[in-house]
């Protein structure tokens, strides 16, 4: 028999190393709008059965009446458990006319008749107003404790606690595990976080997991941080095309399957073009590639294809398009890495990485995510590659500020060149680990075929 | 809650009490048949569920049928692949009025709040209880009162559940059910207990285990003990 507590969603369970203390006391905390009740009703429905009923009791704070109104807005919500398996009850009316001592009773009586599985309060906090002093908020609380460990029922305690309250408030010592729901501001940019503070009895993912409200509840994208997994996996040594031939042979054939590939280069050189050469260099053989973009939506995209004899209706393609607006960095991988499973995909393009760098505050979680991403991908033979816009325009002075190509496995520079009086296109490929490649600057030029390799550049030719 | 029926509690003496059998033959039927296999406690002692009991059980009336036992299990083992889900045996509700007087269950329990609803879930069952909250109390009520069962929680005055098991295995043969918030299975059993439960103790598993144990169950009413 498990010790542990589902909340029905296998994310969240994943944070709390399966799930909430079986029997045990959670402390939900978080300011209003948070998701609070939206978190705990989840539980509740989630472990509901006629022999073991869910209880929700509401205190001082909202009215019975609001809870139930907006909880029947979310897809777990079940009216028909209502009265049997799920029961609501108020506890204001009593609360208010014969304090603690009161609820203490109806509580005790409901834990004998009812026999709940789970049991939410909400709220928690108001009820300190009903006590006297401090001493007898904390007798409430050591005779509720005590009442609530002798019966097999796990509770949540629901409440507008804040930061100082973590610490000095005597319902965290008593409670076996707390959950934050709080919003991460960056500059006019909102991040509903969830972060774990206490967990008796096991680990947890610590850090702050975002999450979004939806009709499905509390939808919550762990902190993609991989540790470094030092077991070997499975190495097809496998050479594949860029889609380029040309490009192929300054690679020395090729990029190895479930490489990472850097393709950097200013605005407008082509960068999304090669990407696309790859993916759909694939999609030919047979293997599926998905392309996640930022830049184009998916007419725009069309558009484009078309003038290289491509199309988004190729089975072989799946396009991920996501909106820049209000991204949340770790929800976007957890996108790609569910259509990259469900698509069987082999080929990744991701355009671009600027993209993602601006949904993510911290240059250093976001390298963590890029990390993640790309070791999952390694260890599963998915090849990817990445577009990364440099801000010189010619003359490229530095590939990346946030030290991407540290973790590519491959680089390749895009540039415009001034030569002959007219501006040029050229390929380089700077770096290729594990493998040989050619140091040559080659022109390319971008024709309906896509991109077409021409010769090196002459010792001659004046390059800027 | 999912896998509770299939949790090891009864001692092979508590089942073999229970169905009026022998422990050698238990436990020749499980070497012999491999068909009802005890969990084993972590010190190796065989701990049965409720469906083993049932399955047993059921053996034992095919054997009363008279059915060979290697029949028996035969049929049991076809009875397994048929129904999923095993039979609830309904036992008559406890308090035995049929047979005069309420049978009484001393609660040995260290912690008021546990002895408050065991109480409460004990007595809506039509047994009467005796709470003592200490060893020392609990061997009054058994000079005094002496009880149809024990319900010892292990960890009362400071950890002397042990002793006090020890005390009541000598000088009473009634059984004992012991519980506690720490698993210790292996040393209940040692100390002669019959059934073991984890705290915090679901209300219908305590009265249904007691129940079996004071022998008001459907399994000691179905006859008398194999000849």
């Amino acid at each position: 028999m498990s010790d542990r507590l589902s909340s029905g969603s296998d994310r969240l369970d994943e944070i709390l190393s399966g799930g909430l203390p079986l029997h045990g006391i959670t402390l939900i905390i978080g300011r209003p709008g948070a998701g609070k009740t939206i978190l705990a009703q989840q539980y509740l429905f989630r472990n509901a059965s006629a022999d073991r009923p869910a209880l929700f009791l509401s205190t001082a704070s909202e009215p019975m009446e609001k809870v139930l109104r907006y909880g029947q807005a979310l897809d777990y919500f079940d009216a028909s458990a209502l009265g049997t398996s799920v029961i609501y009850e108020d506890l204001g009316q009593t609360l208010n006319e014969n304090g603690l001592a009161s609820v203490l009773a109806r509580i005790t009586e409901l834990l004998k008749q009812r026999r709940p599985g789970v049991m939410v309060i909400d709220s928690f906090k108001a009820l300190q107003v009903y006590a006297p002093d401090a001493a007898a908020f904390r007798r409430f609380l050591h005779d509720l404790a005590g009442r609530l460990s002798a019966t097999p029922v796990t509770s949540f305690w629901v409440g507008e606690y804040d930061g100082i309250d973590t610490t000095e408030a005597p319902e965290f010592a008593v409670a076996d595990a707390v959950v934050s729901l709080s919003t991460d501001r960056n500059a006019e940019r909102e991040l509903r976080v969830l972060q774990v503070l206490k967990l008796r009895g096991s680990g947890f993912l610590p850090g702050k997991h975002a999450y979004r409200l939806s009709p499905q509840g509390l939808n919550v994208f762990p902190r993609l941080a991989d540790p470094i997994e030092l077991d070997m996996y499975d190495d097809p040594h496998e050479r594949m095309s860029s889609g380029v031939p040309a490009l192929d042979a300054m690679l020395c054939d090729g990029y190895y399957r479930g490489a990472s590939t850097l393709l950097a280069g200013p605005s407008g050189v082509g960068k999304t073009l090669f990407a696309l050469h790859f993916v759909f260099a694939g999609a030919r053989r047979g293997e599926t590639g998905v392309i996640a973009t930022f830049q184009e939506n998916p007419v725009q995209l069309e558009r484009i294809l078309h003038g290289f004899s491509w199309s988004l209706h190729d089975p072989g393609i799946e396009l991920m398009y996501r909106s820049p607006v209000d991204l949340y960095l770790d929800e976007w991988l957890y996108d790609l890495l569910d259509t990259v499973r469900r698509t069987g995909a082999r080929r990744v393009a991701i355009d671009s990485l600027g993209d993602l760098r601006a949904a993510c505050a911290d240059e250093l979680r976001f390298r963590e995510c890029v990390y993640s991403l790309l070791q999952r991908c390694a260890r599963a033979n998915i090849s990817v590659i990445m577009t990364q816009e440099v801000p010189d325009l010619f003359g490229v002075t530095r590939l990346s500020e946030y030290g991407i190509s540290h973790l590519s496995d491959n680089v390749v520079l895009l540039q415009f060149l001034r030569g002959d009086s007219e501006i040029k296109r050229a390929i380089t490929v700077l770096k290729t680990r594990g493998s040989a490649h050619q140091q040559h600057l080659r022109q390319y030029t971008i024709t309906p075929d896509g991109v077409t390799l021409g010769d090196q550049f002459a010792a001659s030719q004046s390059l800027l | 809650m999912v896998g509770q029926r299939a949790a090891g509690i009864y001692s092979i003496g508590a089942v073999a009490r229970m169905l009026g059998l022998s422990v050698q033959t238990l436990r020749a039927w499980e070497d012999r048949y491999g068909q009802v296999v005890p969990a084993r406690s972590s010190g190796g002692r065989r701990l049965y569920s409720r469906d083993q009991v049932d399955q047993l059980s059921f053996v034992r009336e095919q054997i009363e049928r008279g059915l060979q036992p290697s029949d028996a299990h035969r049929l049991l083992a076809e009875r397994t692949r048929d129904v999923a889900q095993p039979r609830v045996s309904q036992g008559p509700r406890a308090g035995a009025d049929s047979e005069g007087g309420r049978l009484a269950v001393l609660l040995a329990e260290r912690d008021p709040y546990a002895a408050e609803f065991a109480d409460y879930f004990l007595r809506t069952e039509g047994y009467a209880v005796h709470i003592v909250l200490s060893a020392a109390e609990a061997e009054q009520i058994l000079d005094a009162q002496p009880p149809n069962v024990a319900v010892v929680d292990l960890m009362i005055s400071g950890g002397a559940g042990l002793d006090l098991c020890r005390t009541i295995r000598e000088c009473a043969s009634i059984p004992i059910l012991a519980v506690s918030a720490v698993d210790s299975r292996d040393a209940a059993l040692d100390a002669g207990v019959d059934a073991f439960l984890l705290k915090p103790l679901e209300p219908l598993r305590l009265v249904s285990t007691v129940r079996d144990l004071i022998g008001t169950s459907a399994y000691l009413r179905r006859g008398a003990p194999l000849s």
